[in-house]
């Protein structure tokens, strides 16, 4: 039954899919403003000489080959579809579904955890920035990297070791699971569902500025893709998509750097000679993001790309995003649920160790990427297509394979196209098992049935849940368009930095930690974090926007003052800002304000020390003699494995 | 669970083995995590607060700053490399003497 089901999804996918990208056809162009990726808010904070520029230049776009790009897509669906009925047959039991039954090996797991990391927002996000704003860019890529230090040396092997399926499991060994497991699930699907909106409107935003395809079309159909690979393949489908997306990224990256190197003969010091030396770069920094309208005399335009600042103004907020990545990647439930699909300690290890070879090597060939396609596209034909820059990999592609038009590049195009796709399948694949596993697993099985269910339930359950979450997403997509998601993102990781990871390191480490100090850590470590992202910079405030509105209306009239008469494009530029001065001169932000209280736009230099600070507190506030009396237990379980087998029966 | 009573779980936290592992482990995990996080931390500190270390040119046009972050990058695959030697070698085998001793 369950296969028929499976197969008759891929029926349906493959002759739907490509009609629906097909009936899309006529629109493609409408090139969308915000950016698909998710990594930062470039394209708010692109300079408004830059903005004037773009509008001023020919209409550019990036424009694949539908018939290409819509066959490689076909490919990508049947390919991964085949893997979702092979995966089905081999989910019956809950670990099936869950860790797909213990049995990814960990060379396997390291390219599925790589691939996790590898999203649109690095592939896509981060060569843009490097390509507008050179090395501050590159810096974005030292935090996911060093991530996996914390989950390698604290996180990995105990949490192998000590758990199961769900941070809930993890943290419910030594005190009153019930009331753990709720707030526990409650923070995992917080997470999971920020990241997952966040993605999934990239997604939506993505395809619509590649192919053309509606927002709600490609919301509807990357959702229903991504519910068909959990509800019937589980982890084991959520992984092996995972797989063979992070290899067909890492090729596709893997061609493109090398392409870029061999432009400069493979020598470091040509390369960056050539960036420093080129005058679209030189004229860049100055005009559009120092905004010299006159050129300070000796000042190295080209090196001053290479120099940090362009992009990053805030100290503070750095390291503040530093501490995010370096705890909060450690406490993404989706992350975490990662290690149990390995059979031991030794697999989880290996599987961090080659996840991290793994990205540091995507990310040093997308700064490369990056600092090519500012070197031979140039920033400002880069800019003209997409404020956020966004475009910039795809862009370089298809020069390198040819230029625009040639088959070459059309063919290179498509496919990095078609990554950036599977990229974001996988990626809200495993966000959507995170979620239903803690729904499913904690709330469901442990809470509501006292962990009395069968395989065969618990399975039925985790596919019903996986459904209803995936539906959700879909829904909340559909309803997020319009939003700012960058905030999504920010809180997400924030939430996971602040509540999760101070609540699982003290769990296995500290003896006298208990129920208190989980739920204390929790609930403070979250609140915190969200209500200061609530009211911090990354939220869209009317008012400015209002104001930034108004700056363009002036500049243009000022224009036709003078004499000058407006292109279509700045009279379209015109009117469009004048509506939005008058939307939101007197609009206040989500909470009513008219500017952001807190300074940073990321929470952790704050909310972590505050989140461990309670969980400290809660916990020896409400001693609890059995949680220090069992704490030998977990002691011993996350440091040698001992009981490992029978955690399947806990 | 019926198995699992049958574990003594404060009778092997006792044993000398698994303390001299426990500690082994702590010891390295910690030291080298805060040890790496400092590091990793220098980068906002510098870039933010004294940029002008970063523009300091080392071969042609490639300055400190950009060879500082390429570091990062090698410390990391180091640091992980290293642990991974060390929990082969000696965890692993803890791990294993604790186990049959048990047996």
């Amino acid at each position: 039954m369950k296969n028929k089901i499976a197969a008759l999804t891929i029926a349906v996918s493959l002759c739907v899919s490509p009609l629906v990208f097909a009936a899309a056809a006529p629109a493609v162009g409408t090139a969308a403003a915000a950016p698909a990726a998710s990594i930062a808010a470039p394209a708010k904070s692109a300079p408004a000489a830059a903005t004037a520029k773009a509008a001023e230049a020919p209409a550019a776009k990036v424009t694949p080959n539908r018939g290409i790009t819509i066959g490689m897509f076909a490919i990508i669906i049947a390919v991964t579809m085949g893997v979702v009925v092979w995966a089905a047959k081999k989910t019956q039991t809950a670990a099936d579904f869950y860790t797909a039954g213990g049995g990814i090996t960990g060379f396997q797991n390291g390219w599925a955890i790589a691939g996790d990391y590898m999203s649109a927002a690095s592939f896509l996000g981060m060569s843009g920035l490097i390509s507008l704003y050179g090395i501050d860019g590159f810096m974005y890529a030292v935090g996911p990297m060093f991530s996996f230090i914390a989950i390698l040396l604290v996180i990995a092997e105990p949490c192998r070791n000590a758990g199961k399926y769900t941070l809930g499991d993890i943290l419910s060994f030594r005190s009153s699971p019930k009331i753990v497991r709720g707030v526990a699930a409650l923070s995992t699907v917080t997470v999971s569902i920020f990241y997952l909106i966040a993605q999934m409107v990239g997604a939506g935003k993505l395809m619509q500025m590649l192919l053309g395809i509606p927002y709600r079309v490609s919301v509807i159909g990357v959702g229903a893709l991504m519910v068909a690979y959990v509800v019937f393949g589980g982890m084991k489908a959520t992984t092996w998509v995972q797989i063979i997306k992070a290899s067909l990224l890492m090729g596709a990256t893997t061609v493109l750097c090398i392409l870029v190197a061999a432009k400069a003969g493979f020598n470091p010091v040509t390369f960056f000679t050539d960036i420093v030396n080129s005058s679209a770069i030189q004229e860049h920094v100055r005009m559009n993001v120092l905004k010299d309208v006159v050129p300070k005399d000796g000042f190295n335009y080209g090196q001053r790309f290479l120099e940090p600042g362009l992009f990053l103004k805030s100290p503070l907020d750095q390291i503040s995003l530093g501490i995010a990545w370096a705890l909060g990647a450690a406490g993404l439930p989706h992350i975490l649920m990662r290690f149990f699909t390995v059979p031991s300690a030794k697999e989880a290890r290996k599987s961090i160790i080659i996840a991290l070879f793994l990205n540091s090597s995507f990310f040093f060939m997308i700064s490369i990427i990056g600092f090519g396609a500012a070197l031979y596209l140039t920033p400002q034909s880069i800019l003209a297509v997409d404020k956020g820059g966004n475009m910039a990999t795809l862009l370089l592609a298809q020069h390198m394979g040819g230029g625009a038009g040639s088959l070459g590049g059309d063919i290179f195009l498509a496919f990095i196209c078609a990554v950036a796709f599977a990229t974001i399948l996988a990626v809200v694949s495993g966000l959507v098992l995170a979620a239903s596993a803690a729904i499913a697993h904690d709330v469901y099985v442990n809470i509501i049935k006292d962990g009395k269910a069968d395989q065969h339930l618990q399975v039925k359950v985790a596919r019903v849940t996986s459904l209803f979450v995936g539906t959700s997403a879909i829904l909340m997509g559909l309803a997020a368009e319009k939003e700012n998601v960058v905030a999504l993102v920010a809180l997400a990781f924030a939430v996971a930095a602040s509540g999760n990871f101070p609540v699982i390191m003290l769990s296995l480490f500290w003896k006298k930690f208990n129920t208190a100090g989980i739920v204390s850590g929790l609930v403070v470590g979250t609140v915190v974090a969200l209500s200061l992202v609530v009211v911090s910079p990354v939220m869209t405030y009317p008012k400015k926007v209002a104001a930034d509105a108004r700056k363009v209306v002036e500049t243009l009239e000022k224009k036709v003052a003078g004499g000058a008469v407006l292109t279509d494009k700045e009279a379209k530029t015109l009117e469009k800002s004048k509506v939005d001065y008058e939307k939101n001169k007197d609009g206040t932000s989500m909470v009513g304000l008219d500017k952001p209280i807190f300074p940073l736009k990321n929470p952790g230099i704050v909310s972590v020390p505050l989140g461990f600070l309670a969980a400290v507190i809660g916990c020896l506030l409400f001693r609890d003699r059995r949680a220090e009396e069992m704490f030998a237990e977990i002691d011993v379980r996350q440091n040698t494995g001992i009981g490992i087998a029978k955690a399947s029966d806990h | 669970m019926a198995e699992n009573d049958n574990v003594s779980w404060e009778a092997i936290a006792g044993n000398s083995k698994f303390i001299e592992l426990k500690n082994k482990k702590r010891n390295f995990l910690f030291s080298w995590w805060i040890v790496s996080t400092i590091y990793y931390l220098l980068l906002p500190v510098i870039s933010g607060y004294f940029p002008e270390t970063f523009n300091v040119k080392v071969i042609g046009p490639i300055n400190f700053g950009y060879l500082f972050i390429l570091s990062q990058f090698v410390v990391a695959i180091g640091v992980a490399a290293y642990y991974a030697h060390v929990a082969n070698k000696d965890f692993d085998r803890l791990t294993k003497q604790l186990i049959d001793a048990l047996k």
